[in-house]
């Protein structure tokens, strides 16, 4: 049986573009589009390119059978603080917990310091009289006598989202819980956020930070999701099992998720059982079902994504986790590390053993979410990242960036500052004439006189010398980003191959790997849409926590039970109102853990749960791979159990795409190269075919992005149309600068 | 570039940055292995690279008064203590000792040098703040030490591991000596391990640049911050400022005033600092050595400079520091000095007043000026004790064109504090308020920053509280007509009575139900508060941080 609704989407809304990967399961084909994003509605320009890309590739809206939605509405509301009023409840005496942070400061030698960011300001925090122990039993009972002032309070702030953290709630919730029961009984559609409902996990300021977040973005999420949903022409999200905790402040209901009713069919559901039979108007609407990325490398129904938004926060470094973690599996190179450059930051993530890393805490403006999250290490190195040399003769990098605007000299939009993307310019490895695909031109005078006065004349360095200089300096910053990256968990970078991507990586992959001993880079196709390509093969994917501090022995065992029950019963719970069918169900157990009197605990996989060896075999391996020392003596702590519940979707096979009939070698461009002016090849990326070998110094050229493949590197293309560079040969010894 | 010189800038900055990294993966090392609240929670620990006479090289960013001050104590070591020729690769030497070079018993340093070619090239040094020491009080933070032997453990710069191999009958010593033995070891080991991974970082960029490139881009690394700092030292005005600012005692003669005077001569490129106006050395523990007060005017004058300079040892040789032995600032053995910080913030304060006649637009009010450092030893009938060490802040000084930060971890220390619920979990203690201190900034065009409060119960059938603090009766001042800041306060709570508790105190027996409530100071207010926006005024009121 044909499936009627064949067609995939996933959008990946930007800044600037939004892009888009159409997947039609029938052919296999992948195809990508972009369209300018709409920052005052984004999902008018999802719809706009939706339409767009069905007009070019021939299908029918009411062929789209799934769309997965990444966004950074939530992260641009906090960025940009359009966010709801929120009021903060707190046990009495901890009000100013969240503007008290954890007060240790970043820059050492400054003397006009900003304060932390408080999103709460302290006329709408208020103490509410009532005490958990750590251990979850309760010292002083919630005082419900006060609850009528506290409701006025909460009328006079002009409340419109309601964030509680208690102290202790991650063992004990029943104060929160109550607390919300009896807000929302007096105010009905009050949104309120339990912190034990968000993120029940310890540590007060962390926790109540993640409470915060999420409070203020319900009601704006809520009304993007319900804008989204209007022009899906889908019923709005109601709240999913995932504020059963606590979460969401929409009116219960009984029904589940974007998915419909709780008995509905499976998205995942496999053996040409049809996705959409049970849906009611399945024939002729656009009517797909939608997912949202999240910050952990899945997605989730709108229904989770209105209830606790602030799981989309950190969504954006999601899609390129993925698609890292897809392309280690097609190219068979389990180990990557991957590394998405812009024009103002350089993020760093890891694919160890084909696996994405994930961690527990992330990091929003300053703010932490504690939430699990794709790792990545984010420094401000990009394109526009400014050159300049200080009154000691110093040439630093960075980390000032140009932006978007002004931008680089060569933009000529009032930029007078040398930065990286000119340097490159300066050097011949970017054409001035065909820059975004022909899209803009660049400057060429105006970008070498900067370089000149700025970098040149102050170091005694001709042009080419300090264009040179930025972009060894550059490199050098980007190569120890990703060395730090790996060496937190003790990894060598020899033993990983460099994935490039994002508008300006391809010009300093090949340089970053030599510095970093790395062999090989993978310039993935479309490296500008990456991150909808990764989001289209993503899975449902929710994640549930539970802090307890107890050891890890045989007589903890019962508590780890019955915590683990009840974990895993609300994972299938939820997997089930996101309509996820029994055999596309996965629900993997972990452990937070670490030597007594550690501060920070090492997430370790616990497929056997509830048996103790093995788990405290693992910890002890992580501990010494990581930390390099283990002690099988020392008292061990558990301190957090995870549930971690995946819905799988299916992943139809891609096929391979055709090089385009045209030749391949464009032509040659003059380009500063090892010390001198020199006719580099520049190849057209999308001719290519795979019998072709480029040697390096060349230059790949595509729509949307540049590549430098260095001396000493070969490049061809292999599987899924990814362009593969490898050393040809141990590098050269360090050469001197004349 | 000069002609003669192999390394351009672009390789200079390679070599720096690379430098800053190594300092930074021993950082990550340090905090994701050690195992006490000190070192996991507070972040009272540095890592730094130095080159191969001593001089910092490049710092992790953590604590000031820390990483201005190894450089001091490696070069004591190098001149006086360790025979440099026998100083091997393998070798890793601790001390903790202040008259050593050192800074105060609790603060264990340990370094190695790193060779290549078989020329040294550089040393890795990892400094932490050890949860015990031994001594008279549980933390080893005695407040009413008259003598160095009372403050705990003294360890002489010795070879902890020679040949990679471990010493054990040092580390048998160490174990025997202080109160939680295995945190302090597994700190140590943390800081062992850091250090290697610095040492494998500095060998990686020798084999590429060779011994006499990272000699010279040592050199070279340390003159450009040198000219950074000459630089901006030559737009200030040449002259003479001075200012006094005061520690309330001793713990020991507590009516006598310690005077922090700094006389600050600008001379074209270069400033002396003249401490010999400071009171004598103190009976008590509020003394430090050269290589405390050193790190504290160095401090000041790194701040003050609005060159861009990358913080290293170069930053250092245009400042010359006058400071007879004998002074609080500069203390003869065997005066105890485990209250060390206090002198050095104010030292600090004390700068910034004269500084603030020097680069009006630039300096704020005092900041709080104080660790309030304090220890919790829980009793239980049986079984083995717990130890609390917290350190706690108060409020930023005005700058002068913006409010001073509430609870802001400023000038020498920059501490993180202790999650209520980890305490809780761990140790019978609840923390009964945390929160700020409403009206404890200075009134001013810009309002200082406000000290917290931060309450404990005892929940264990017996405990012991030490505490050493100061700005008591001294508070923060403003500058430019702006208010002072409120002085701190502490207060045992026993059956709904409150008592005020002395603020170095050792040893206060509590028990269960007792309370200890501390108010900290907050920043003071920069500007005349006549002069201040009257809508800002009103925020202040609405928002409860100064008292309609």
């Amino acid at each position: 049986m044909s499936d009627p609704r064949p067609i995939r989407i996933a959008v990946d809304v930007g800044g600037t573009f939004t892009d888009l990967q159409v997947l039609d399961a029938r052919s296999g084909t992948v195809q990508a589009w972009k369209t300018p994003t709409t920052p005052e509605d984004p999902s008018i320009g999802l719809m706009v390119g939706v339409a767009e890309a069905a007009a070019r590739f021939g299908f029918a809206l009411d062929q789209v059978g799934l769309l997965l939605h990444g966004t950074t509405i939530a992260t641009n509301a906090v960025l940009q603080r359009q966010l709801a009023r929120g009021v903060l409840l707190t046990t009495a005496g901890f009000e100013d917990v969240l503007e008290i942070t954890r007060h240790v400061r970043k820059e050492l030698y400054i003397l006009d310091p900003d304060p932390f960011p408080c999103l709460i300001s302290r006329d709408r925090r208020f103490g509410v009289a009532e005490r958990m122990r750590a251990d979850g039993s309760v010292e002083m009972p919630l005082d419900e006598a006060a609850i009528p002032g506290l409701l006025a309070r909460l009328e006079a702030a002009g409340a419109e989202s309601v964030a509680i953290c208690l102290l202790h709630s991650y063992v004990n919730p029943a104060h929160e819980r109550r607390l919300k029961a009896l807000i929302e009984a007096a105010r009905p559609g009050l949104p309120v956020t339990l912190s034990s409902g968000i993120s029940p996990e310890i540590r007060e300021y962390e926790r109540a930070s993640t409470t915060v977040l999420n409070a203020l973005l319900v009601p704006v999420v809520k009304d993007y999701l319900d804008r989204l949903a209007r022009r899906l022409e889908i019923p709005p999200p109601q709240p999913s099992p995932a504020s059963g905790g606590g979460g969401a402040g929409y009116a219960p209901s009984p029904a589940g998720g974007g998915g419909g009713a709780g008995d509905a069919p499976s998205p995942a559901g496999g053996g040409g059982r049809d996705p959409r039979a049970a849906r009611e108007g399945g024939g002729g609407a656009f009517d797909p079902l939608v997912f949202l990325v999240q910050s952990n490398g899945g997605v989730c129904s709108l229904a989770t994504a209105a209830a606790q938004p602030a799981r989309l926060l950190l969504s954006g470094p999601s899609g390129g986790a993925l698609a890292a973690g897809r392309i280690a599996a097609l190219l068979e190179r389990p180990n990557l590390v991957a590394v998405d450059m812009g024009g103002t930051s350089f993020d760093v993530s890891v694919v160890q053993g084909g696996r994405i890393g994930v961690v527990t805490q992330g990091e929003v403006d300053g703010l932490p979410v504690r939430l699990p999250m794709v790792e990545m290490r984010t420094i401000g190195a990009g394109g526009g990242s400014i050159a300049s040399v200080d009154a000691g003769g110093r040439l630093t990098v960075g980390p000032r960036s140009a932006g978007a605007r002004p931008g680089p000299v060569a933009y000529g939009r009032g930029g007078t500052e040398p930065t990286v993307t000119d340097a490159n310019l300066a050097l011949g490895r970017l054409d001035p004439d065909y820059f975004l695909g022909g899209a803009m031109t660049l400057d060429m005078a105006a970008t070498r006189a900067a370089i000149a006065a700025k970098v040149g004349t102050p170091l005694g360095l001709t042009v080419e010398q300090a264009a040179q200089g930025i972009l060894t300096v550059t490199n050098a910053n980007l190569g120890a980003a990703v060395r730090l990256s790996l060496f937190e968990k003790g990894l060598d970078p020899r033993d990983f191959t460099l994935l490039s991507f994002g508008g300006a990586g391809g010009l300093h992959a090949t340089d970053v790997a030599t510095e970093m001993g790395i062999a090989e880079v993978i310039f993935p196709r479309e490296p500008g849409t990456l991150s909808a390509h990764g989001i289209l093969y993503s899975d449902l994917v929710q994640d549930l926590a539970r802090s307890r501090v107890l050891p890890a022995r045989p007589e903890s065992l019962p508590a780890i039970a019955a915590l683990l029950g009840e974990l895993r019963a609300e994972a299938a719970a939820r997997l089930a109102a996101d309509g996820v069918a029994p055999e596309a169900q996965a629900i993997e157990l972990g452990a937070d853990m670490r030597y007594h009197g550690q501060a920070f605990e090492l997430l370790v996989p616990w497929p056997e749960a509830p048996d103790l060896p093995p788990l405290l075999a693992r910890f002890h391996a992580m501990h010494r791979s990581r930390f390099s020392y283990a002690d099988a003596q020392e008292a061990v702590e558990i301190v957090t159990l995870r549930v971690t519940a995946i819905g799988r979707l299916p992943k139809p096979a891609a096929t391979e795409p055709v090089p385009a009939a045209r030749p391949a070698l464009k032509g040659s461009r003059r380009v500063f190269e090892d010390g001198a002016w020199r006719d580099v090849p520049v190849w057209d990326r999308e001719a290519l075919p795979p019998e072709d070998r480029i040697a390096g110094p060349a230059l790949v050229e595509e729509a949307f992005a540049t590549h430098w493949i260095g001396r000493g590197w070969e490049a061809r293309l292999g599987a899924a149309g990814a362009l593969i560079a490898s050393r040809a040969s141990a590098p050269s010894a360090k050469r001197i600068a004349p | 570039m000069t002609a003669s010189s192999p390394l351009g800038p672009i390789e200079i900055e390679v070599i720096r940055n690379a430098l800053t990294a190594a300092a930074a993966e021993m950082d990550v090392t340090v905090w994701r292995t050690s195992r006490s609240t000190i070192v996991r929670e507070l972040l009272d620990y540095s890592t730094a690279v130095f080159d191969a006479e001593g001089n910092n090289l490049a710092q992790s960013a953590r604590i000031p008064g820390h990483l201005n001050s190894m450089s001091h104590l490696l070069r004591e070591l190098l001149d006086r203590w360790v025979d440099p020729a026998a100083w091997g690769p393998e070798d890793v030497v601790i001390t903790n000792d202040p008259y050593c070079g050192g800074q105060h018993l609790p603060d264990i340093v340990a370094f190695k040098p790193v060779e290549h070619e078989g020329r040294r090239i550089a040393f890795v040094g990892t400094l932490c703040h050890h949860i015990d020491v031994g001594g008279l009080a549980a933390g080893s933070y005695a407040a009413k030490a008259i003598e160095i032997f009372q403050e705990g453990l003294r360890i002489p710069p010795v070879k902890l591991i020679e040949n990679g191999v471990r010493n054990e009958g040092i580390w048998a010593m160490i174990r025997q000596n202080v109160r939680k033995p295995d945190l302090l070891l597994g700190d140590l080991s943390s800081q062992i391990a850091s250090l290697e991974v610095g040492a494998a970082a500095l060998r990686r960029l020798a084999t590429r640049y060779g011994a006499d490139g990272m000699i010279e881009a040592g050199a070279r690394i340390l003159d450009m911050s040198e000219a950074a700092i000459r630089a901006s030292i030559r737009r200030m005005p040449d002259g003479v400022y001075e200012f006094t600012d005061w520690l309330d005692d001793d713990g020991i003669a507590l009516d006598v005033p310690i005077r922090l005077h700094v006389r600050l001569e600008v001379k074209g490129d270069a400033i002396t600092v003249d401490l010999s106006g400071c009171s004598g050395q103190s009976t008590g523990p509020v003394n430090a050595t050269l290589a405390s007060s050193v790190s504290a005017v160095m401090f000041a004058i790194m701040t003050a400079c609005d060159e861009p300079f990358a913080a290293n040892a170069g930053c250092y040789r245009p400042v010359t520091t006058i400071a007879p032995e004998g002074l609080v600032v500069n203390a003869r053995f065997p005066a105890p000095v485990v209250h060390r910080v206090a002198v050095t913030h104010r030292l600090l304060n004390a700068m910034y007043g004269a500084l603030h006649q020097v680069v009006p637009d630039r300096i704020p009010a005092a900041y709080y000026g104080n660790s309030y450092v304090c220890t919790f030893q829980t009793i239980p009938e049986e079984g083995p004790r717990g130890v609390l060490v917290e350190i706690e802040i108060g409020g930023a000084g005005a700058p002068p064109g913006k409010d001073g930060v509430n609870a802001f971890a400023s000038g020498m220390h920059n501490n993180s504090n202790i999650p209520i619920e980890m305490i809780e979990s761990g140790l019978p203690l609840t923390v009964t308020h945390y929160r700020l201190r409403e009206g404890s900034g200075g009134a001013g065009l810009r309002r200082g920053g406000l000290g917290l409060v931060r309450e404990w119960r005892i929940d264990s059938p017996r405990a012991l509280f030490t505490a050493n603090m100061d700005r008591f009766v001294h508070a923060p001042f403003g500058l430019a007509g702006g208010g002072a800041a409120a002085t701190g306060r502490l207060t045992l709570i026993r059956d709904g009575v409150e008592t005020p508790l002395p603020p170095k105190s050792d040893n206060v027996p509590l028990a269960r139900g007792d309370r200890v409530r501390l108010e900290t100071s907050g920043g003071g207010g920069f500007g005349e508060p006549a002069r201040r926006d009257p809508a800002l005024l009103a925020r202040d009121v609405a928002m409860g941080y100064v008292r309609a």
